[in-house]
């Protein structure tokens, strides 16, 4: 269909226009400047170049944060992958209690990360928590799972894992009931195993729905926040600072705007480079 | 810019509101109102508002609103925030090491011309002449609130069946939390990994963090000799650094001592009542312990007029305080809460209704006022601590990092231009 004038589809764009540029582009462009700026809020901005980069680098801040982020998420993503796909495969059936288990797993996928965070802290105490009840229950001394810097990131990633299984579980189970029962029937009067089945048939098949959950997760990952807050406030040692928190921490606590905005500058290109990646591949498999 | 402004103020109010339940208390017609936010919850917060309710009730002139405000470190962030969105309420309380920093940005109203001020009695260790080193060659522009010293809580029931006293050096608090540890049950010990106990700990180790010429040294070989005393006693695991940070830590501190799961902890005075409601033992406070000398540091906040404010609601702000240092209110608060009465009349008032001989307790943090030390008037110190130092503390207690070597690269890190 082509339009009567040109100006026609920019006229039925411009609301979503006007948003993208009050709440995106607006925004976006001020953090870019302040980055560049000296700033608390309350005395005057002092411009001072690449400083608030330079400082960031200098002091491993920036590396460390970029790695904790990336560990994590990767944590995060193929647990919740594995977790969802696995549960997928043994949920993919009729009947109550099946329908049952699918709403109880997925309901922790609705629930606040605030309160998913809270209900952790508890479990997770080294002292009373139930977690450690049990281990001592069979003889094993319980690690201290929030106050030790080896084992907090494998919490905060469990929790997140434990929240998004969910969402992963609902999309294999539509990814699965996608797969043509024909393709299957037939390779199973060819004789295959149900693991051969599995592996040449439904994963492939799964191909697509993997890749949109594992972009979704990476970046829902990625924004990670509420549950560090809560549970480890980015410790111990800034074993659990990902990147929106370090961001919260600089501006909020430590009173540095700029170094926040550079943070976030970095911040925001390293997700775009991710989902520049993410598009790469998605075309490649198209063009397969 | 008037956009950007206008937005700020947009999200500061939208967050206070959010996070404050959006107060709906009505200045009644008539009154001149004054914002106030506030910063605890729990048993502090419910002896503030009732305090906020009498000021209400009993004159006609004012009203004051008072809204909570997350831990001192998030009001801090919404105060600057509103601030700098020209949305800053007229009063509010913020930690003494931050004061300096507010005061040199000029956002803090001077207080002394204020009447009534200059006669509230304040007493001289609490006020901001005593609190900071030259602090009264400023212009008056913070009020004592909830002032507070650290002092150590002792499970009296472990301590009596153990037959141990509360230590008075750092070789007695050694021996103790070894007695008193059971492992995989109980430590001896708890201390959150902060700031505020390791000042402590390096004033009695004979050293200052910041000298008197205001020189950022750290304590120098104090500074060390402290950190090392920590992570001595957490390498013997008869101390438990709590998980979380701020004051996460602080409640997860008190938390195991009320479990029964630490004999001893460090805290402020600030709990004390919390405490004894709460503890299904005998709570005993107890002095810190000498090291080289006695000493602590003062904490907890002031109260401050933000300068933005209209003239009318600053002059408000400034009659509320007096009525808070009014000897029944200073009174009432520090005998409902734990903290130290901050006029002189208020502490005679209690000595001579006998209150500290039926509650020792509430007298060790007067006692230790003391050997109280001074903080230095530096704009630095609030980053130094929460950047700098704060973070190395952990690192060197939970991953054993040399104390030497953390404190020596804070040294450096403080000594560079912010």
């Amino acid at each position: 269909m082509k339009p009567s004038r040109r100006s026609d589809p920019w006229w039925l764009l411009s609301p979503t226009l006007l948003l993208l540029f009050v709440f995106f582009v607006f925004p976006l462009g001020v953090l870019f400047k302040d980055s560049f700026y000296a700033w608390d809020l309350i005395t005057p901005a002092r411009y001072v170049g690449l400083a608030n980069y330079r400082a960031l680098s200098r002091s491993g801040e920036l590396w460390h944060t970029f790695l904790t982020t990336l560990s994590l998420s990767t944590l995060i993503v193929i647990g919740s992958m594995v977790a969802g796909l696995a549960l997928a495969l043994l949920l993919d059936r009729p009947g109550r209690w099946i329908a049952f288990l699918r709403g109880a797993v997925f309901s922790a996928y609705v629930v606040s990360w605030v309160s998913v965070a809270l209900l952790f802290l508890w479990m997770l105490d080294a002292d009373a928590g139930i977690f450690a009840h049990l281990l001592r229950a069979i003889g094993v001394d319980s690690p201290n799972f929030l106050g030790d810097p080896r084992c907090a990131p494998w919490a905060v990633a469990g929790i997140s894992i434990w929240k998004i299984t969910g969402y992963a579980l609902v999309l294999f189970l539509a990814g699965l009931q996608d797969v043509p029962p024909s393709v299957l029937e037939a390779a199973e009067l060819d004789g295959a195993s149900s693991r051969q089945r599995f592996l040449t048939v439904t994963w492939p098949l799964l191909r697509p729905t993997t890749l949109f959950v594992a972009t979704t997760s990476l970046i829902a990952s990625f924004q990670l926040f509420d549950v560090v807050r809560v549970v480890t406030q980015g410790g111990p040692v800034r074993s659990t600072t990902v990147f929106v928190y370090a961001i919260y921490e600089q501006l909020f606590l430590d009173l540095r705007v700029g170094r926040a905005s550079a943070e976030a500058v970095v911040f925001f290109l390293v997700l775009l480079a991710l989902t520049a990646l993410n598009f790469a591949v998605f075309r490649e498999k198209e063009a397969v | 810019m008037i956009a950007r402004r206008t937005l700020l103020k947009a999200s500061a109010l939208g967050g206070a509101c959010a996070l404050g339940g959006c107060h709906a208390d009505p200045v009644p017609p008539g009154r001149t109102g004054v914002s106030l936010w506030f910063s605890y919850g729990g048993k502090n917060r419910e002896v503030l508002e009732d305090l906020v309710r009498r000021f209400n009730r009993t004159q006609s002139r004012d009203y004051v609103q008072a809204t909570y405000q997350g831990d001192y470190y998030e009001g801090l962030a919404k105060l600057r925030t509103a601030i700098a969105a020209g949305a800053a309420p007229a009063l509010s309380h913020v930690v003494g090491e931050v004061v300096p920093y507010l005061a040199q940005a000029g956002v803090l109203e001077p207080l002394a011309d204020y009447p009534g001020i200059a006669d509230l009695g304040v007493m001289p260790a609490l006020g901001q002449g005593g609190s900071f080193t030259a602090g009264a060659s400023h212009p008056l522009v913070a009020l004592p609130f909830n002032r507070s010293t650290p002092v150590a809580y002792l499970n009296g029931d472990l301590f009596r069946r153990a037959g141990l006293a509360a230590p008075r050096s750092w070789s007695e608090l050694r021996e103790v939390a070894h007695a008193l540890t059971v492992p995989g049950q109980r430590f001896g010990f708890g201390c959150p990994i902060n700031w505020w106990f390791w000042v402590a700990l390096v004033g009695q180790a004979g050293g200052d963090v910041v000298t008197t010429d205001g020189q950022i040294t750290l304590g120098g070989s104090a500074g060390v000799e402290a950190l090392e005393f920590w992570q001595e006693l957490a390498q013997a695991r008869v101390l438990k650094p709590p998980p979380g940070r701020d004051y996460n830590a602080w409640e997860q501190t008190n938390q195991d001592f009320l479990a029964g799961r630490a004999a001893m902890i460090w805290s402020s005075t600030a709990f004390l009542k919390y405490l004894e409601e709460h503890a299904r033992f005998p709570v005993l406070a107890a002095a810190l312990p000498a090291g080289r000398r006695r000493a602590v540091p003062t904490g907890g906040t002031f109260w401050v007029v933000l300068r933005a404010a209209e003239s009318a609601q600053k002059a408000a702000a400034a009659r509320f305080l007096c009525f808070m240092h009014q000897t029944a209110q200073a009174c009432d608060w520090a005998t409902r809460t734990g903290y130290i009465p901050v006029t002189d009349a208020a502490q005679r008032a209690l000595v001579d209704r006998g209150y500290y001989a039926t509650e020792p307790n509430a007298a060790v943090a007067i006692e230790q006022l003391s050997v109280a030390q001074a903080w230095p008037w530096s704009v630095d110190l609030f980053r130094v601590q929460r950047e700098i130092v704060q973070p190395r503390l952990e690192s060197a207690v939970v991953e054993r990092k040399s104390a030497g070597l953390v404190l020596a690269e804070a040294r450096q890190l403080a000594l560079e231009p912010a």
